[in-house]
């Protein structure tokens, strides 16, 4: 085997997990691109999120409505679990099952987000089928979509079963909206795309998700305990009428988890799944626009990985990372190749790279959502069901709508972002964000030098990526400043730093 | 790659039209004739209006906010949502006496009162500021509900789907569209302004709406546009850094992506040396704005841009402000009056704005939403649905009325396509059209920009509330 250089496997490090950082990049190197993922997938996970609440006594009644610890307890997994590549799959599949802080219940709230963050996490190289009976499932999801305590249709007062998750289950989770091809374009008929259901299917599915509700057997609500227990059944609460929905039936006297289980499992053997997951996977990691015979090839281990087994999240995972469409440096030279970064990973490829570390465990990042003054995106406090950005978002009046491609994060991408992000920055690389501060001690020895500072920066952020007008760019900026003495090497640090991290090569990962 | 934004010159934005359609290549045949009409119209501009649309993300329940009243149609409508109707005693205070009623198809005078919550709004609509478009929606062309059931008559596509109505609102197209009307009509019009920049102004989240085929959206926060701080002072004390940072964030890239966010990015920078100036040298309105209000907030901002217009030398100008939380399946009693007290409290200070600012007259400004949703509700909330009620405000309103055709109150009946979703009587295309036309689109504009518009009679394509 060819041996992979510290560029490749920056790159790679750029797709596969939360951050490269010199010691990533000599293990990729070291055990190969499958090796690496073979590694990260064997590693146990880190303490839960929900863990982390409870080491920090916030599972108290006095702390009930509190949203304490809420974010710290997403940051420190980004920012620091060595299960690098788990964290970046779980965060792709936050953005597609996606539950989010403002959606919960007012009571443990950040328990709420937790369980579900943690349950993505713990299937993250599982199958999606069981990721997505246990969400369906979940107290969490039954909050957010809103069918906890779902009823029956009620003859009496002419209440219906709430549509909200029958809806979004097969709009975002699991099919979407228009019929699919293996390799992810629409199927047309007459030129027409032809959608995937009706409203008749919506109504149908709906009587399914009846009944449900939390697990308060024991305990009461004074403890967050019920919020990561999978929700229990009502028989007398759950509508056992025929269920008729995408051409099928469930029929009339099934039981409420048989119901449940085999209306998943319709919905599953749809043929949208694999592509439909498949392309947004991709476009979590690797590409906003792949190739219709890279989403197929995805597609098709979805369907079936090498025992026949439909949705195997870790083979699905490896075909993504390894496919030659991602690992190609031929795309390297594609003026439409890649992704914009989305900006939490913006943020987590600056602290990953130079070991950003919260001392007192307190991670205290925060909520970094504000547009103006921090990153217009935080972990787990999605606006709205339909995430940060959706992934068939355009960019209107640009360029990219012209070539008639896609790009998501350009959805959270504005006049108040692109300066928000960069000001934010500034003022973290060189003062820290909370407790929770760099180690430049690798940097200082190269920061009298500035062809050297820029070039070790370049090979960790950008993957040795910045095109050499950038670097000479950079290089003059920090050529101007003193040095010399310590605080004169971190000035140039931090400037190098904020230059790199607002350089296009950099904001847009290919 | 070609930098569209930027310029003022009439000239250089016709030619920049022409050759964004070029490389479009597949226009659609409307934006041909924007592109052509362009000049005339932005000729002509001279005046000073705005068109401030305030999009109710989720889907606004228009039962609980513009509620049926009279006895009959109030037992029916508490009939089908008992646990979350309004009460006839908790609607009296906004029962609203319109100079003419309403009526719907088969002839009934209906009485509407507007939320408890929205009390706010209510003085405006007896002084003839406020208006009620009633059963509007999204629409490709008039619709009877039995073409509905036959499936005989074109309907927009993902109809119940957020994103995709979101979109169709805005733009008639689902979600991918590449413009808005409200973009389209800046196309129209940004050339007449000094700084096109400051036509298609958005002070929430991305949307569709404002992107034009030229026109382009443009973002402020709150608080006004943000300085870039490392060139605003020298980066970490080096001039040079900074000048490599401004250059980093605004050169020309050969990458699509790349060259897309340095093009967001030039505007934002040379954009901010101007608005800053501008709004520091306009005193802010004395109006009081709510408190812990976003919505308040987004609107005060506009009002201070409107207050900046002449200094920007702005004659038309397109306004987005939002707010979230509409989705309504569940808690209709703890969420939604809560959400009407915002609305109903920013609107009322924004109008008061624009008088305190001398320019009611000039601003108009209406709701607009996803889709409205089921009459018939859940336990406690209610579902996706179709038309829904809308305000539009402003001093050249032709208020204290109703407009459209009130729809019969029902689950499955004449007006609604079960658990009464209703099936809309009026289109976004006329409730579009009547605004454009008030800015002083053209007819033939008009029929250009809002593509479905044709379909439906000269006579009814405006709606006549402003």
């Amino acid at each position: 085997m060819e041996k992979i250089g510290v560029a490749e496997a920056s790159r790679f490090l750029a797709q596969a997990s939360m951050g490269a950082t010199r010691e990533q990049i000599a293990r990729v190197q070291q055990l190969g691109y499958a090796g690496w993922i073979n590694e990260q997938m064997a590693m146990p996970s880190s303490q839960s999120r929900w863990d982390y609440l409870v080491s920090k006594k916030l599972n108290g009644v006095e702390s009930k409505n509190s949203e304490a610890g809420h974010d710290a307890a997403f940051w420190k997994k980004m920012l620091s679990s060595p299960d690098t590549l788990r964290q970046r799959v779980t965060l792709a599949l936050s953005e597609i099952l996606v539950a989010s802080l403002s959606g919960f219940n007012a009571s443990w709230s950040n328990f709420s987000s937790a369980a579900h963050m943690d349950l993505l996490e713990t299937h993250a190289f599982g199958n999606y089928r069981s990721l997505l009976q246990q969400v369906s499932l979940s107290a969490p999801m039954g909050e957010y979509l809103t069918y906890r305590g779902n009823v029956k249709v009620n003859p009496t007062t002419g209440a219906l079963p709430d549509e909200n998750y029958a809806r979004e289950v097969m709009q975002l989770f699991t099919i979407g909206l228009v019929q699919l091809n293996n390799d992810g374009t629409p199927k047309l008929s007459g030129g027409l795309q032809q959608e995937t259901y009706t409203l008749d299917d919506i109504t149908g599915l709906a009587r399914v998700f009846t009944g449900w509700n939390y697990d308060m057997t024991g305990t009461d609500n004074n403890t967050p305990d019920y919020k990561r227990r999978p929700m229990i059944l009502t028989a007398s609460r759950h509508d056992t009428s025929a269920k008729n929905f995408l051409g099928s039936s469930i029929p009339a006297g099934t039981d409420g988890l048989t119901s449940l289980t085999r209306a998943l499992d319709i919905i599953f053997a749809h043929p949208n799944v694999g592509p439909f997951i498949g392309r947004q996977l991709i476009q979590r990691l690797v590409c906003s626009n792949p190739s219709p015979a890279y989403v197929a090839r995805v597609s098709a281990v979805f369907n079936s990985d090498n025992n026949g087994v439909k949705g195997n999240l870790a083979k699905v995972v490896s075909a993504i990372l390894l496919d030659t469409e991602a690992r190609s440096a031929s795309r390297l030279s594609d003026s439409t190749f890649g992704k914009l970064r989305e900006p939490v990973l913006r943020f987590t490829a600056w602290a990953r790279a130079f070991k950003a570390n919260s001392p007192t465990d307190a991670w205290a990042v925060g909520n970094t959502s504000d547009p103006g003054t921090r990153l217009g995106q935080s972990p787990g406090r999605s606006a709205t069901v339909f995430n940060f950005f959706r992934p068939g978002y355009v960019p209107p009046n640009s360029a990219i709508a012209n070539a008639r491609m896609v790009a998501p994060e350009f959805q959270i991408t504005n006049e108040s972002t692109v300066v928000g992000y960069v000001n934010y920055m500034q003022t973290v690389v060189s003062k820290g964000v909370g407790d929770v501060k760099a180690d430049y001690s690798a940097l200082l020895p190269m920061a009298d030098v500035a062809e050297t500072l820029v070039s070790e920066l370049n090979l960790v952020l950008v993957a040795g990526q910045l095109a050499p007008a950038t670097t000479n760019l950079i290089k003059g900026g920090i050529d101007s400043m003193p040095k010399g003495t310590e605080a004169a090497r971190l000035n140039r640090i931090y400037a190098a730093l904020v230059l790199v991290l607002a350089s296009p090569e950099f904001i847009v990962q290919k | 790659m070609q930098n569209k934004n930027g310029t003022n010159a009439s000239r250089r934005a016709f030619l920049q039209r022409a050759s964004a359609l070029s490389v479009a290549g597949v226009a659609a045949p409307w934006a041909i004739n924007v592109a052509a009409m362009a000049e005339a119209s932005a000729a002509t501009a001279t005046d000073y209006k705005a068109l401030v649309c305030v999009f109710l993300y989720g889907g606004n329940d228009y039962a609980n906010t513009v509620t049926p009243y009279d006895a009959s149609s109030h037992a029916l409508y508490q009939s089908y949502r008992p646990n979350f109707a309004h009460s006839r005693a908790a609607l009296a205070a906004t029962a609203l006496t319109p100079t003419v009623a309403p009526v719907d198809s088969a002839g009934f005078q209906h009485q509407y009162a507007l939320a408890p919550n929205l009390a706010p709004l209510v003085p405006l609509f007896n002084d003839g500021k406020l208006a009620v478009m009633l059963n509007v929606g999204t629409l490709v062309q008039p619709i009877t509900k039995l073409q509905y059931t036959n499936k005989s008559v074109r309907v927009p596509p993902k109809l119940f789907s957020h994103n995709d109505q979101q979109s169709i609102f805005q733009s008639s197209s689902p979600e991918g569209a590449t413009s808005g009307w409200g973009g389209r009509i800046g196309d129209l019009f940004q050339a007449s302004n000094t700084h096109s920049t400051f036509t298609c102004i958005n002070v929430s989240n991305n949307a569709v709406f404002l992107s034009g085929n030229t026109a382009v959206q443009y973002q402020v926060s709150t608080s006004g546009s943000v300085p870039l701080a490392g060139i605003k002072n020298a980066l970490f004390g080096s001039t040079s850094s900074s000048a490599a940072l401004r250059t980093l964030m605004t050169q020309q890239r050969s990458h699509v992506l790349e060259n897309e966010y340095n093009r967001i990015g030039k505007r934002s920078i040379e954009a901010n040396e101007v608005l800053t100036s501008a709004l520091s040298s306009t005193p802010a309105p004395k109006t009081v704005f709510p408190a812990a209000n976003n919505l308040g907030d987004q609107l005060k901002l506009v009002a201070r841009m409107i207050a900046a217009g002449p200094t920007l030398g702005a004659k038309r100008q397109v306004f987005f402000v939002s707010m979230g939380g509409f989705d309504t399946h569940d808690g209709m009693l703890t969420n939604h009056p809560g959400l009407m007290t915002k609305l109903g409290e920013a609107m009322a200070a924004f109008y008061a704005a624009t008088v305190e600012l001398g320019v009611a007259e000039k601003v108009t400004t209406f709701t607009a939403s996803d889709f409205g949703r089921t009459m018939a509700g859940n336990a406690d909330g209610s579902d996706h649905g179709w038309g829904s009620m809308h305000f539009v405000m402003g001093g050249a309103v032709k208020g204290k009325r109703f407009y459209g055709t009130a729809p019969i109150v029902a689950n499955g009946g004449p007006d609604d396509v079960g658990q009464g979703r209703l099936l809309p009587t009026t289109s976004v295309d006329q409730f579009a059209a009547t605004m454009g036309a008030w800015l002083g689109v053209s007819n033939s504009e008009l029929l250009a920009l809002l593509p479905n518009l044709g379909n439906y009679n000269a006579s009814s394509r405006n709606l006549g509330f402003v």
